[in-house]
């Protein structure tokens, strides 16, 4: 007995430690006990009693019903709404603790010792080994620096406001640098921003002999070197709960506003660069804004909580709009849109009127978006000032310096100083995305807007990273940028993106939707460190969002050679222009890119980016990191191969159609096979094959399969479903129909080779045509027979009709898969990659041994999905970010609770919608574990009904889950090892036994992930495919899949198998957990099992030496070995 | 790996509880391992009369996917003379099929382990092999009678499935020919009885009893539903709505029942959410 039990505890430890393609244990969820929380873990259909339904109603209920009713969908999105709040708010205890440890903090500060006055170089004072945050580029400075005790410690910012939210709370405190330590011109020449560096430094110096302190590190305001700040934890357990961050300030009004104004200049050419200039000093307006920008956090924070004491929902709705932002990246780093930001706008909205004070914070989030949407700051300037002074700079000079305006209420300040033109653009685009959804009722809004993390390199089609931020140095000089590299202070990143960007806009144009690019994050370092040099930071990420009808267009046409726009097109494309002639007589400038295949030509924007840098900025190729196609070309590229089949069909069809001297005429023609809508991850290819390598069959013309030699070649038939006419001829009996079938099927093939002298082969089932070097299976079909299928007539006379297996099998393939297939034909005219991207989702499917559980109609279904319901990102334009969100959507769909609707060319209302999940949630437990309704299947789910079971849907998700782990940092970090076939190789150790099969017998061997490198002749001759006619070749002969059958039909019961269907040479053999628990003894389960007997009682347990040995038995000349893992199941 | 009692010795039979013998089998005689069959003569009455006669069928348990009905005949031949084999998927009738369907029209049969019912000539046979000692292995595949198995076999099903057309040809329109004919039969049957059922030239009409099944068409069961659902639907045409007072109240009544109904199962799928932390945005 205790072989047994060990043999099945083992089997349930092994299911628990199955380990990811990357060796990382990871915990699954397999046959784990399912306890209480999981079985509460359903929705259950709700029942209330008559009683509590038909109650009269109180006036509170019937507000509250009306409400939600009327301003929300329906209450789920109100109630999730409040349930988010509930979580990103900060609880009382966290805000005790960042009160106290803030008091600590000031008290300590109030503490600072004084120093004596020192020149503004010298740093003897600053004893320790504390440094100074700030680059001291140039090194000259003039006068004079005194540490001094704080004027004032204030919060400002997120917390005093009540809108700052969980995670990563920062708490912001500002220090006022007394008076005296300032002087007059210190707003010039960077002197006043290196003497708050230089506070800042005394602060930390003497905060470093706090106990209560944990750890003291610097960054800086949105990446601003310029303004660093000191950023403390509170020691002990809850260091890691919040930061407080302190902001080195001016006294209010200390300088006058009007000196920074952005045409003003504040830095002075000699002092920067040491020539002199005889040109007026060009002005400074970022620098400008930086200094500005200190002396006003009190004043905001007082303009905020007057507008928040007057809108109750005020904190609750910037909330919301910084978790929008958040799942967009949008809220960290150099230029973003923070949250700062977001209460500024909402200020914004409330002081114009656009947004009412009585407004709940689902409609200040949904106006803001709004307002987002329709309103572009980069073209109208909007301002908060009421009456600004005479001395504000008006919003035209605003517009001049910068490239989005949002003036602060003082009138001085533009809040969007720092913000690019495509972040904004992203903003916007992004707003007017949510807002598109978020009245679908179709779409899961509250998910799609608000729990969707979209991180760049899955919301992007493509995207490139510039390597070598140090090459920008000299871009810089090529450019001519002197005066704004001064204004950046020396930060030549910032300042070259604008153009960067500028130049890319251009030079793509059309081709895409929207360019955005990562918001360099603020850096961090110990307050012992040198700070970070420019070039230090992450490389800059760009992403392309795709418009897949003019991206892969080889040709940039231009003007007309003589218009005056031409020079300008010269001189963006340089030596690439060319003057070409058109059809229509037209001669233009014009750009031809290089590309042949369709995989090619999605890489036009490539050669684009990397021209464009190499020309204007002196990038260099091998600067850039193009990352767009990363995975393309896994499963080979294949779209010209489909487009072949897909003509080869047309053609067989429309012979099919003209056949005459049928006693039926034909109805229909439709492709029921993958390859025929694109998907198939190898497309078949035309063969001529070489005769001597077969055997033959005289009185069939066929080839055979001969013995002694490798596996021939295989031809996989592509299914055709020929429909005949209906007629009174056809019998009204199942076989009667199926000879009658046949007999179609001869005639067919008698007058295909007749007519078109095609060899053919008629069999019961099918007819197999032999066409141009591909095999077509024609299947006649009869659109009665199902119906006749399931009619019986019962002893009593009367007709029943009944559901069966086989009708249905039958209306899958002639009804159900033709339809399909030529909607997702449909699908990808509309989206020139949605095949691409299904190819590579099945490759990975197949080579993690899961193409047996979710099935190839049920994976482009899935695909399709994406494309059809993209909320929140944009239907995906290249294969790579369509196959990351597959694997995201297989990770992250909750399968137990929700059905996936795919509507299919928007066939299904909101209402069938909610026809679908009522049918769904109230009958759960005996619908399949992965349903997906179809417009013409809303009840069944018809590709998911028998495969996969809870378990391999588990492992399923699991196997996204890693593999995007392990693809997304290769794709974002160009230091990682660049192998993303780490994705397609399965972990075998999990497995109990491996049979391992001979590659020579393997006919799918080419496609394997990693391509062996001795290739066997499998009776394919080089060259085009031969004329019509010729003999019959070997067709669906594949010994890999007939011995999986045979293994699946012998020993289904007992185990699970698994095989790579693309070239895989090892079938993985998994028992089932409660194969080895002895049964008792019964004439009907008995199936290679073996009789126990102990006292009068006979059980029986798995014969698993014979089970092993007949793996080699059934596969002869097929297995190389059979790799028992005995350890696992110890017999 | 003896499964059983002790008690036999080496060369003796093994009978297990249920009357099973247990006979050991091996593929081939270089075989490790062995594969257990367990035999009964079988006795069911209702079956006597068939193709399975009482005393002379063995019941064969757990025959290996590899066996063929020649090879199993071939293997037992050694108890005496086997009049046929039969092999199926289960223990149970033979279901016999209504008309004879030639072997190019059978479906495709299951492979895997089956159950057999071997008819001896002899009756002393059954005794012979259920005495047969379990520890003298039955070998299935020997050097004069190989028993082909993995890529051979498979090579061999596809050259099998090549059908001449001129051969499914001749076997559809032998079908096809039977089939009209039982048609016609059938056909004429019913005339008959339609004639019979007719007035004579004096008017009479002879009344019998009838066979139920012998009807022109069979009444169905979808049409039956159809009238009933036709006959409600008239009914529902008919009724006022909103007509008295009592039943606007209903409407409202159900307007807010609804409500109710949709606000609890937010609740339950809020608390779901919130129970698997569905909330946190980050």
């Amino acid at each position: 007995r205790k072989r047994h039990s060990q043999g099945k505890d083992k089997t349930q430890n092994k299911l628990k430690s199955k380990e990811d393609g990357n060796g990382v244990p990871a915990n699954a969820k397999r046959s784990k006990p399912e306890d209480q929380g999981e079985q509460d873990a359903v929705l259950r259909p709700v029942k209330l009693s008559r009683t509590e339904l038909y109650k009269p109603p109180t006036v509170e209920e019937l507000n509250q019903l009306k409400e939600a009713e009327s301003l929300f969908h329906c209450s789920l999105l109100k109630m999730q709404m409040e349930e988010l709040l509930k979580e990103v708010a900060l609880s009382e205890r966290r805000k005790k603790q960042i009160d106290s440890f803030v008091k600590t903090v000031t008290e300590a500060l109030q503490s600072v010792p004084s120093f004596p006055k020192v020149e503004l170089g010298d740093l003897s004072w600053l004893a320790g080994s504390v440094k100074v945050p700030f680059i001291m580029m140039p090194a000259e400075n003039a006068g004079k620096f005194q540490m001094a005790p704080p004027a004032s410690v204030d919060l400002i910012g997120s917390y005093p406001l009540g809108t700052c939210i969980k995670p990563r709370i920062t708490v912001d405190l500002a220090v006022t640098i007394p008076a005296e330590v300032l002087q007059t011109k210190d707003d010039m020449n960077q002197r006043y921003p290196r003497k708050r560096a230089l506070y800042l430094a005394g602060l930390a110096q003497h905060l470093s002999s706090s106990a209560e302190i944990g750890s003291m590190r610097y960054s800086c305001l949105h990446g601003n070197r310029l303004r660093p700040l000191l950023l403390l934890t509170p020691s002990g357990k809850e260091s890691s709960n919040f930061t407080v961050r302190l902001h080195a300030c001016l006294p209010p009004g200390y300088f006058k506003p009007s000196r920074f104004h952005p045409q003003r200049n504040n830095i002075r050419t000699k002092w920067y660069t040491g020539l002199d200039s005889s040109d007026p000093e060009p002005p400074t307006p970022h620098y400008n804004s930086s200094v500005l920008g200190d002396m006003l956090p009190r004043a905001h924070l007082q303009f905020l909580s007057a507008v928040s004491s007057q809108c109750p929902a005020f904190a609750e709705g910037v909330a919301l709009i910084k978790v929008w932002l958040r799942q967009r990246e949008l809220d960290q780093g150099a230029g973003c849109f923070n949250g700062f930001l977001a209460s500024m706008t909402l200020a914004y909205l409330l002081s114009k009127h656009r947004v009412n004070n009585n407004m709940t914070a689902y409609q200040l989030l949904r106006n803001t978006l709004h307002f987002l949407a329709t309103t572009d700051l980069t073209e109208t300037a909007i301002t908060l000032a009421r009456k600004p002074d005479s001395t504000a700079p008006s919003l035209p000079e605003f517009q001049d310096a910068f490239q989005v305006v949002f003036v602060d209420p003082s009138g001085h300040l533009n809040l969007c100083a720092e913000m690019t033109e495509c972040t904004y653009k992203q903003v916007q685009h992004e707003a007017s995305l949510s807002m598109q959804f978020w009245d679908d009722a179709t779409v899961n809004g509250f998910h799609a807007l608000l729990m969707t993390p979209k991180p760049l390199e899955r919301t992007s089609d493509h995207i490139f990273q510039l390597l070598e931020l140090v090459k920008l140095q000299a871009s810089c000089k090529k450019l001519k940028l002197l005066s704004e590299l001064m204004d950046h202070s020396g930060n030549y990143v910032r300042t070259m993106l604008p153009y960067i960007l500028s130049l890319l806009q251009q030079g793509l144009g059309q081709r895409i939707l929207l360019l955005t690019h990562s918001l360099s994050p603020d850096p961090e370092w110990t307050v012992e460190a040198e700070p970070p040099k420019h070039k230090a930071q992450p490389p800059l990420s760009f992403g392309l969002i795709l418009r897949p009808d003019y991206a892969a267009s080889v040709l940039e046409r231009g003007p007309p050679a003589d218009s005056p726009k031409a020079a300008e097109f010269r001189k963006l494309w340089g030596p690439r222009s060319e003057l070409r002639r058109f059809q229509d007589g037209a001669i233009t400038e014009a750009v031809l890119w290089t590309g042949e295949s369709a995989c090619e030509k999605r890489l036009v924007p490539r050669q684009i980016v990397n021209h464009l840098l190499q020309l204007h900025a002196d990038i260099p190729e091998s600067c850039v990191r193009y990352v767009g196609a990363m995975m393309d070309d896994v499963p080979s590229t294949g779209e010209e191969e489909s487009l072949k089949v897909v003509q080869s069909y047309d053609d067989l069809s429309r012979k099919l159609w003209r056949l005459e001297g049928l006693p039926l005429s034909v109805t229909a023609v439709q492709g029921a096979h993958p390859a025929l809508r694109y998907t198939q991850v190898f497309p078949p290819k035309p063969l001529k094959l070489d005769y001597s390598f077969f055997g033959k069959e005289k009185s069939s013309r066929s080839l055979l399969p001969k013995e002694g030699k490798p596996c021939p070649v295989y031809i996989e038939p592509i299914t055709v479903v020929c429909h005949m006419e209906g007629s009174g001829k056809w019998p009204h009996d199942r076989v009667a129909i199926r000879h009658l079938k046949a007999a179609f099927h001869l005639s067919l093939g008698e007058l295909l080779t007749k007519e078109h002298s095609y060899t053919c082969r008629p069999c019961p089932t099918h007819l197999d045509v032999w066409k141009e070097g591909y095999a077509f299976r024609v299947h006649v079909a009869y659109h009665r027979e199902p119906q006749v299928l399931r009619e019986s007539v019962g002893p009593d006379g009367l007709l029943v009709v009944r559901d069966n297996e086989a009708a249905q099998a039958l209306e899958l393939a002639t009804v159900h898969r033709p339809l399909l297939t030529s909607t997702l034909h449909g699908l990808q005219q509309q989206h020139p990659c949605f095949g691409a991207v299904c190819r590579l989702a099945k490759r990975w499917l197949g080579a993690q041994l899961l193409s047996d559980d979710i099935r190839e109609d049920a994976a482009d279904l899935l695909v399709a999905s994406l494309f059809l319901h993209p909320a929140p990102f944009t239907a995906p334009s290249s294969p790579q970010v369509g196959f990351l969100r597959f694997l995201r959507l297989l990770s992250s769909f909750d399968w137990r609770n929700n059905p996936l609707v795919v509507n299919l060319n928007s066939k299904l209302t909101a209402a069938d919608y909610t026809d679908i999940k009522n049918d769904f949630v109230a009958g759960r437990d005996s619908l399949p574990v992965m349903f997906i309704a179809t417009p013409s299947d809303k009840k069944l789910s018809l590709w998911t009904k028998r495969e996969p079971s809870v378990q391999m849907m588990q492992r399923a998700v699991m196997l996204a889950a890693e593999s995007l782990k392990v693809l997304e940092p290769q794709l974002k970090d160009g230091t990682q090892i660049q192998d993303v076939k780490v994705a397609m190789r399965p972990p075998l150790d999990a497995y109990d036994v491996l049979i391992h099969l001979l590659p020579k017998q393997v006919p799918l061997l080419k496609q394997a992930v990693d391509p062996p490198l001795v290739v066997f002749s499998r009776g394919t001759e080089a060259g085009k495919a031969g004329t019509p006619g010729g003999a019959m070749p070997v067709i669906d002969y594949n010994p890999v899949a007939l011995y999986l059958s045979e293994l699946r039909d012998s020993f289904g019961d007992l185990a699970l198998f698994f095989c790579d269907p693309y070239g895989g040479t090892v079938i993985a053999v998994l028992w089932k957990p409660k194969a080895f628990k002895p049964v008792p003894f019964k004439t009907s389960e008995i199936k290679a099992r073996r009789v126990e007997v102990k006292g009068e009682q006979a059980h029986s347990v798995p014969n698993v030496e014979a089970i092993v040995e007949d793996f080699s038995v059934m596969g002869k000349d097929l297995v190389r070995s059979v790799e028992a893992r005995t350890e696992r199941w110890s017999v | 790996m003896a499964p059983s009692t002790k008690k036999h010795g080496a060369g003796n039979a093994c009978i297990i509880p249920g009357g099973f013998a247990v006979l050991s089998l091996k593929f081939s005689a270089e075989s490790d391992t062995q594969h257990k069959l367990y035999v009964k003569e079988h006795r069911v009455r209702v079956e006597a009369k068939t193709h399975r006669p009482l005393d002379k069928t063995l019941f064969v348990l757990n025959v290996p996917p590899y066996c063929s009905q020649a090879v199993v005949s071939q293997i037992f031949s050694r108890f005496g003379a086997v009049v046929s084999v039969e092999l199926s998927d289960r223990p149970g009738t033979a279901s016999v099929p209504e008309i004879k369907l030639s072997n190019i029209f059978k479906p495709a049969e299951k492979q895997g382990f089956k159950v057999a019912y071997i008819v001896f000539r002899k009756a002393k046979s059954i005794q012979l092999a259920k005495s047969h000692p379990h520890n003298f292995p039955l070998v299935i595949s020997t050097e004069k009678q190989p028993v082909t198995t993995g890529l051979q076999k498979w090579a061999e099903q596809y050259r099998k499935s090549i059908i001449l057309p001129e051969k499914l040809q001749e076997t559809v329109d032998a079908f096809m020919t039977d089939y009209d004919l039982r048609k016609e039969e059938k056909e004429k049957k019913q005339e008959e009885e339609a004639e019979e059922q007719k007035e004579d030239e004096e008017g009479w009409v002879k009344v019998t009893r009838g066979n139920k099944g012998t009807k022109a068409r069979p009444h169905s069961e979808a049409a039956n539903q159809k009238s009933l659902q036709k006959e409600i639907r008239k009914k529902k045409r008919k009724e006022l709505l909103n007509f008295y007072t009592w039943q606007h109240r209903n409407t409202q009544k159900e307007h807010i029942a609804d409500l109710r109904k949709k606000f609890e199962e937010d609740k339950q799928r809020i608390s779901l959410l919130r129970a698997q932390r569905k909330f946190r945005p980050y």
